[in-house]
């Protein structure tokens, strides 16, 4: 069965885990034993049932009522498998909420629909966050409808007030749906809730189902594979995987940044040889020739449609930590050393305008880097694995950065 | 249970072994004859042309079951690969958790600094308990072997993290995506070699495997790897059901987690 990567944003407490142990209850990935844990332990906490209880395992998550670290829960529907990401909503926990955010396809936004909760500065961020890591797909709950006796008004300006934020940071409205929904009391989740007969729409599994089947973008063919070291160095095999287009026998290749041409002499996936390989297969491949080259992180494409080399990149950065003296750019396994970054302007993540140049947390900037040595890069729109990296500060994580020019 | 792709969840493994192998310098396998860790070394198998290019480790507390030292033995005959045995002694006096979350650390940490290894693969999977869900597929431990858990590398796309520390190690977790279910049918597809234990005898058989002291067989019929994967997909019962530590308090998988049990 395939499975879809659901990520789940937005602001702490908005019921982001509630959601996910809901979901798990209510298609019945949730074992019976799992169910009764959370019974038990929110019983003990002196709480009515709490579904979150399921998800979240730390004994610190279960007191202190907040996701510390990200983690995945699976469920099924109709032909397809969701893999729902949980994130921490906390602000300072924005590198936790990364790491898991980074691998989803579709976005799935929780905004409470409670007085004096509603859209927050993380709400945002979240999306900010998600736009950037090439999120196409958005699904926002409109949560905690019961708080708001089902109200129509209540999803209604939830929804005005988003609107023109998720269009200004890039999201298309065609790819983006809003369903109300209370995740505590299980409303619209599975089943179209008889509480709310004024929306139109599909129960929230159906819109997440729908989102997911949506055609992604079509990509260019050109053949890119990320070499990630030597397999056997003395029957020089190099081992990568292919990250865009196909790979196949006889054809002339390019390794990059070393700029040295050969011809594909063998293939081997999984253990077989093959005459050809595809996007997403980890190979093992001879060349023609012996290559003398610093094989790690280097790219491998076809002789005629090579990658961009460079050594200063214009990039847009999401600021998670100030960065220190120094400053190191972590790109496809390589991990070198910045000569330098200049700030261009500044990206409020919270209402998506440009501003001054300057470096806050939490905050985006576009900026220039300048690298110690020549590497292969694409923009991010165009091959997402050639166009992104992280950077450090010493051992700080200072932030993520997708390429623009 | 999930039935997840089988090639899309071998092809991120075979990624993170590889990477394992080819980031840092010196890495070993824990092994402990079990259906996950031996589906491991298939995928590394496959991963790197037919061979297995670091030395499994078996922490061998002297009371596994006599099946699970024939495997041992059998298997590192057929795949040619170097398997180093750290013994640990079991204390009459330590029992369930204290046991586990003792002895066997104790052991690892021994051979760790003895053979100098940076990386370790341990075949966890995230469905098999809420604490292992929480875990990155590559994650720092320090000296002590303790796991901070409030405070874990960041961990994207591709990226995971690199060693900066000279002392603890990375603990490499290429199987967290996989379903127990999972685990079976690649078992079943590739035909991979099982220790007998998990296939029913007299109406039992063991679904998750330990010492002989703290494991206890599940009830069922299930007398091949076909049968299994049936009665995984009408179960309702946990996968360490028959494990009694997971059982003392809820917490105790965090605890023993968080001081370097695998």
């Amino acid at each position: 069965m395939q499975v879809k990567s659901v990520t789940l944003l937005g602001h702490k407490d908005h019921g982001k885990s509630t959601l996910i142990g809901s979901l798990l209850m209510q298609t019945g990935a949730a074992t019976k034993v799992r169910i009764k844990e959370a019974e038990e332990y929110s019983k003990r906490l002196g709480k009515t049932f709490e579904p979150a209880f399921i998800l979240d395992s730390f004994a610190e998550e279960r007191t202190g009522e907040m996701t510390i670290d990200t983690t995945r829960a699976e469920i099924k529907y109709k032909d397809l498998a969701f893999a729902l990401i949980d994130v921490p909503g906390h602000e300072e926990l924005i590198k936790n909420m990364i790491s898991g955010a980074s691998y989803g396809e579709v976005a799935l936004l929780l905004v409470s629909a409670k007085r004096d909760e509603g859209i927050k500065d993380q709400t945002k961020r979240h999306l900010f966050l998600s736009r950037m890591f090439g999120i196409e797909d958005l699904v926002v709950a409109v949560n905690k409808m019961d708080t708001r006796d089902f109200d129509e008004d209540a999803f209604l300006a939830v929804k005005k007030e988003l609107s023109g934020f998720i269009e200004r940071i890039g999201f298309d409205q065609k790819r983006v749906s809003f369903v109300p929904i209370s995740a505590y009391s299980g409303e619209n989740l599975v089943k179209k809730s008889s509480k709310m007969k004024w929306y139109n729409g599909e129960p929230l599994i159906d819109a997440i189902y729908e989102s997911a089947k949506k055609e992604k973008r079509q990509r260019h063919g050109a053949l890119r594979l990320i070499v990630q070291g030597m397999i056997d160095a003395d029957e020089g095999i190099i081992g990568g995987k292919i990250v865009n287009g196909d790979m196949k026998i006889g054809e002339r290749i390019a390794i990059l940044p070393q700029d040295q041409h050969a011809t594909v002499k063998d293939i081997v996936v999984k253990g077989n040889k093959v005459k050809i390989a595809t996007t997403g297969e980890n190979v093992a491949i001879r060349l023609d020739k012996k290559v003398d080259f610093e094989v790690r992180g280097s790219v491998i494409s076809n002789a005629e449609e090579k990658p961009r080399l460079t050594d200063k990149l214009k990039a847009k950065i999401f600021i998670v930590s100030k960065p220190g003296k120094t400053l190191r750019i972590k790109f496809n396994g390589i991990d070198l050393e910045c000569g330098g970054m200049k700030i261009l302007n500044s990206i409020n993540t919270v209402n998506g305008k440009k501003g001054p140049a300057k470096m806050e947390v939490l905050n985006a900037v576009e900026a220039e880097i300048q690298l110690d040595k020549k590497l292969p890069v694409e923009e991010f729109e165009t091959t997402k694995e050639l166009g992104r990296f992280v950077l450090y500060s010493g051992k700080e994580f200072m932030g993520i950065g997708t390429i623009i020019s | 249970m999930i039935k997840q792709d089988l090639s899309t969840l071998e092809e991120k493994s075979i990624y993170i072994i590889r990477e394992a192998k080819l980031k840092f310098k010196n890495i070993a396998a824990l092994w402990s004859m079990g259906k996950d860790s031996t589906t491991m070394l298939a995928l590394t198998r496959k991963a790197f042309m037919g061979k297995i290019p670091f030395p499994v480790i078996h922490i061998d507390n002297g009371i596994d079951f006599p099946e699970t030292y024939e495997f041992r033995e059998s298997l590192a005959k057929k795949w040619n690969f170097k398997v180093i045995v750290g013994h640990s002694e079991i204390k009459p006096d330590l029992v369930g958790s204290a046991c586990c979350g003792k002895n066997k650390p104790e052991t690892l940490k021994k051979i760790m600094a003895e053979y100098g290894f940076d990386a370790l693969i341990v075949s966890i999977r995230r469905d098999e308990h809420g604490i292992r869900a929480k875990e990155r597929y590559m994650s720092p431990r320090d000296e002590k072997f303790r796991w901070n858990y409030k405070d874990q590398p960041a961990e994207l796309w591709d990226d995971y993290t690199s060693k900066l520390d000279t002392k603890g190690h990375i603990r490499v977790h290429p199987l967290l995506d996989w379903n127990e279910i999972d685990i079976w049918n690649y078992i079943k597809r590739e035909k991979v070699p099982i220790n007998p234990l998990y296939f029913s005898r007299n109406g039992f058989r063991y679904r998750s495997l330990g010492c002989t002291h703290c494991t206890v067989a599940v009830k069922s019929n299930a007398k091949n790897v076909d049968d299994i994967i049936k009665e995984l997909e009408t179960t309702k019962i946990e996968e360490r059901s028959g494990r009694s530590m997971d059982k003392e308090n809820e917490y105790v998988m965090q605890r023993l987690r968080q001081f370097g049990y695998m």
